[in-house]
């Protein structure tokens, strides 16, 4: 359509943004010194471009005036950069050749790049006319058509990875799921009982952990992790690493006796380290798949060559010493992040003595007490002396809302606080005190302020302040508070026998490398970055790899399903036709030239 | 109450659940400190340091003596205002209903409370009469005001109230 000899017709559009721009920049001096700029042909202004009527003065002008490149100074492209092609493209404008520039974070209030009204000129001015320039060498080459694979590569196991896994694998999409721990599940699995509604956390995740393992679409790829990545959408190269299990997983039947004969111990890390495991080992009962893995770091037979005990017993012959790890090579055509998160490691807030003081411990450490399946069989007893407490305090935004640590909430921690209290006082330890430290509780969600207040119903006292910090009583090995809530108006000295701790929600180590595997970016607090907050939640910078679940930002549940449905959808909508149309062109500056 | 610390050690942790254990203080509980009891109190506006949400707190952290013994919780007006305006449908004035009983049983009635329970007995009046009102009454030709002394002790003996008795 446009060639190298066509005369070059540039038109640009100041937009008013009402008075987001207008207001913070004098467009008319803005509008005389663009019109002095080379290849600009036509020059207009518009209240709102993306309005209706807007869109419809710019498809007039650019017919009116033959204009055959197009500039709009207004917002940020990512907003509607393809509101405005799609506008040019009804006017005959290949879309290549409409461009959206952002004038308005100079002027609009709320921005942080925000400037007085002489620098807005300035810099506005500035990037009008490299847009210009840009749009005037720029040369398209005709768009090139791709087949994409219908495979998707899931990184991480957890609510959300299986879920996005069973929405794609449904749909026909072969879905290699990669889970870094032997076991998929993620978090969830661990945390015996899930709010609002306080079902059996594994009795309503394994339908769909089983249903992922047994589904013909499914590959899960446990004890794995992504080590390469290449390509685009539609055609990305993947390279996984495969740890050995040393365990042949078709003949094992998961029956445990290898386990129970099994001399050597190690810390186990699916009870918050508070029990021991042997060196070969299930994670937890309902783990999927349902197979023995052996730690050589604690195997004997690896660290001194000797025992084999397993071996000997395995009535199937399943056990492998001999395993290697393996390479897959994969190619995909989309690529969901489910990563989730980590419980920040609350010992660097000193003042609150964790790792010094036996008996202040972690939420996450509180649920698989309490959990039947945990390692005191659900009873809550406290580390130090297997006491049942008679007091527990618990201390919320440990490492959020912080500044020194993680400045954001969290989101979940009142909540699933409230949800613990409602276990010890209705099933597990009804007769114990609990005291609940707050700045404020945030129960927001659909139930969650009705489950808040069933929790006041129970007895509890909410003090409305955070503790300075807490000294151990160190023959009791009690735990004392010094806490001051205005509604009280003395300062208060709680006295408990377990402190248990809300920590926030980090990303999980290891998502840096994994960001940079991927070439997408990390937001300021290191979870995944997607490209707008508010309309594109799943998205990323690299088109083909979208996020969802805790890897996002920290969230329950519901919200992490929700992301799953969506981002399953977008590589859907990417991905159904089995081919896309990849927009190529060419700027020319001086030597280089620059493809996208 | 100032500069005083407060040590959890010290109190009583099931004080909440003596008062919440009557039918009418049952929602007590529920409260999560919004004030708009107090906000509405007018006897708050009178004592500031007469203060709804503050005595729930305290009910809750178990301060027991504290809350018993204190003068405030026979301030009340019997308004109901605290009721009518709170969001977790706690009835503060039935609230202190129970504590007010629960006070008087273990001898922390005001002794003025006390006396005049005595006088309802003897005269079965609540307030004396004075000797001008009985003449003005006279004069106007209205039935004089005797107070029916023995059915009122009969009826406070059969409540109990006879055995309260006073912090002195
Ligand atoms: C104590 C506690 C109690 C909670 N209770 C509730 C509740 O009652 N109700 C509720 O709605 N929410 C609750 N939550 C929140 C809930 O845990 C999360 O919403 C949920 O787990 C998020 O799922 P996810 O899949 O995003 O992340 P995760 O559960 O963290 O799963 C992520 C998975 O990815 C894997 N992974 C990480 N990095 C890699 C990598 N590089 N390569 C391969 N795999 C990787 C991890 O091993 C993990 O299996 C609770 C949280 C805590 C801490
Ligand atoms: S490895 Fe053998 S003994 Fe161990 S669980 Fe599997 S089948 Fe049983
Ligand atoms: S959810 Fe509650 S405990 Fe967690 S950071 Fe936010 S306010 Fe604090
Ligand atoms: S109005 Fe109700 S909820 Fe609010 S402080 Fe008073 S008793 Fe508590
Ligand atoms: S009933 Fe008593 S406590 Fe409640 S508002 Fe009236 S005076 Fe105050």
């Amino acid at each position: 359509m446009s060639d190298r000899k066509e005369e070059k017709r540039i038109g640009v559009i100041l937009c008013h943004c009402g008075k987001n721009i207008a207001g913070g920049v004098d467009i008319e001096s803005l509008h005389k010194a663009v019109e002095k700029m080379e290849g600009v042909v036509f020059i207009a202004e518009n209240r709102f471009s993306c309005s209706e009527e807007g869109q419809a003065t710019i498809q007039q002008l650019i017919k009116e005036n033959k204009l055959n490149r197009f500039i709009v100074a207004a917002c940020d492209p990512t907003l509607h950069l393809a509101t405005f092609q799609r506008c040019g493209e009804k006017a005959g404008l290949n879309p290549a050749f409409m461009d959206l520039i952002d004038i308005r974070k100079w002027t609009m209030h709320g921005s942080p790049v925000k400037v007085d009204s002489k620098q807005a000129l300035e810099n506005s001015k500035e990037l009008i006319k490299r847009a210009v320039k840009r749009i005037r060498l720029k040369r398209i080459i005709p768009k090139i058509a791709v087949k994409t694979e219908p495979s998707v590569l899931i990184i991480g196991g957890g609510i959300a990875g299986v879920e996005a896994s069973l929405e794609l694998a449904d749909k026909g999409y072969k879905v290699f799921l990669v889970e870094r721990l032997p076991t998929i599940g993620g978090k969830m699995a661990l945390l015996y009982k899930i709010f609002p509604t306080n079902d059996c956390a594994p009795c309503i995740l394994a339908p769909k952990t089983a249903y992922a393992n047994a589904h013909a679409n499914i590959t899960p790829l446990t004890n794995s992790e992504v080590m390469e990545v290449q390509g685009y959408i539609g055609n990305f190269r993947v390279k996984i690493l495969q740890k050995p299990r040393y365990i042949e997983e078709k003949k094992c039947t998961g029956c445990g006796i290898c386990i129970e004969k099994c001399p050597s111990k190690a810390p186990n890390e699916y009870a918050a380290g508070m029990g021991e495991r042997k060196a070969i080992y299930i994670p937890y009962p309902q783990a999927i798949p349902l197979k023995a893995i052996i730690d050589a770091e604690h195997c004997l037979y690896f660290q001194k060559n000797v025992c084999r005990i397993c071996e000997k017993v395995c009535p199937t012959g399943a056990i492998d010493f001999e395993q290697k790890p393996k390479m897959i090579e994969l190619k995909v055509g989309a690529i969901i992040v489910a990563t989730g998160f980590e419980e920040y490691d609350p010992s660097e807030k000193t003042e609150y003595g964790y790792g010094r003081y036996g008996n202040v411990i972690t939420q996450f450490q509180l649920a698989r007490l309490l959990d039947i399946d945990g390692p005191t069989k659900g009873k809550l007893l406290r580390p130090t002396d297997g006491k049942e407490p008679k007091s527990i305090a618990m201390i919320q935004c440990v490492g959020s809302r912080d500044e020194s640590t993680n400045p954001y909430c969290s989101g979940v921690c009142c909540m699933y606080a409230l949800k613990h209290i409602q276990i010890i006082k209705e099933m597990v330890l009804p007769t114990a005190e609990i005291y609940f430290c707050h700045i404020d509780v945030r129960a927001v969600g659909k139930g969650y302020e009705e489950y808040y207040r069933r929790t006041r119903g129970l007895g509890v006292v909410f003090l409305h302040g955070r503790p300075s910090e807490i000294i151990e009583n160190p023959e009791t090995r009690n735990l004392i508070l010094k806490v001051e809530d205005p509604d009280i108006g003395e300062r208060t000295e709680l006295e408990a026998d377990l402190v248990v701790l809300s920590c926030a929600m980090v990303p999980p180590h290891g998502t840096k490398q994994l960001s940079e595997l991927l070439h997408i970016e990390l937001d300021e607090n290191g979870f995944y970055k997607e490209v707008h907050p508010k309309l594109q939640p799943v998205e990323t910078s690299a088109r083909g790899i979208y996020i969802c679940g805790c890897a996002q930002w920290p969230k329950d549940i519901p919200h992490a399903i929700v992301q799953a449905k969506a981002a399953a959808s977008c590589v859907d909508s990417e991905l159904r036709k089995g081919e896309i149309k990849l927009p190529e062109f060419i700027v020319k500056t001086g030597k280089n030239k620059l493809r996208g | 109450m100032s500069n005083k610390i407060i040590r959890t050690a010290e109190l009583d942790p099931n004080f909440k659940f003596e008062v919440t254990a009557h039918e009418s203080a049952r929602d007590l509980n529920y409260c999560f400190a919004c004030g708009s009891c107090s906000a509405g109190c007018p006897i708050h506006e009178v004592f500031p340091d007469y203060n709804p949400r503050k005595l729930a707190k305290m009910i809750k952290l178990g301060l027991r003596k504290e809350v018993l013994s204190s003068d405030y919780i026979w301030y009340c007006a019997t308004c109901r205002t605290c009721e009518q305006r709170c969001p977790q449908k706690v009835s503060f004035f039935n609230v202190l209903n129970v504590l007010k009983n629960i006070a008087a049983k273990e001898g922390y009635a005001p002794t003025a409370w006390v006396e005049q329970t005595k006088q309802v007995m003897q005269t079965g009046i609540v307030f004396p009469i004075e000797e001008t009102c009985v003449k003005k009454r006279e004069q106007l030709s209205l039935p004089s005001l005797k107070g029916e002394g023995k059915k009122a002790k009969k009826l406070i003996e059969t409540t109990g109230l006879d055995e309260i008795e006073s912090r002195g």
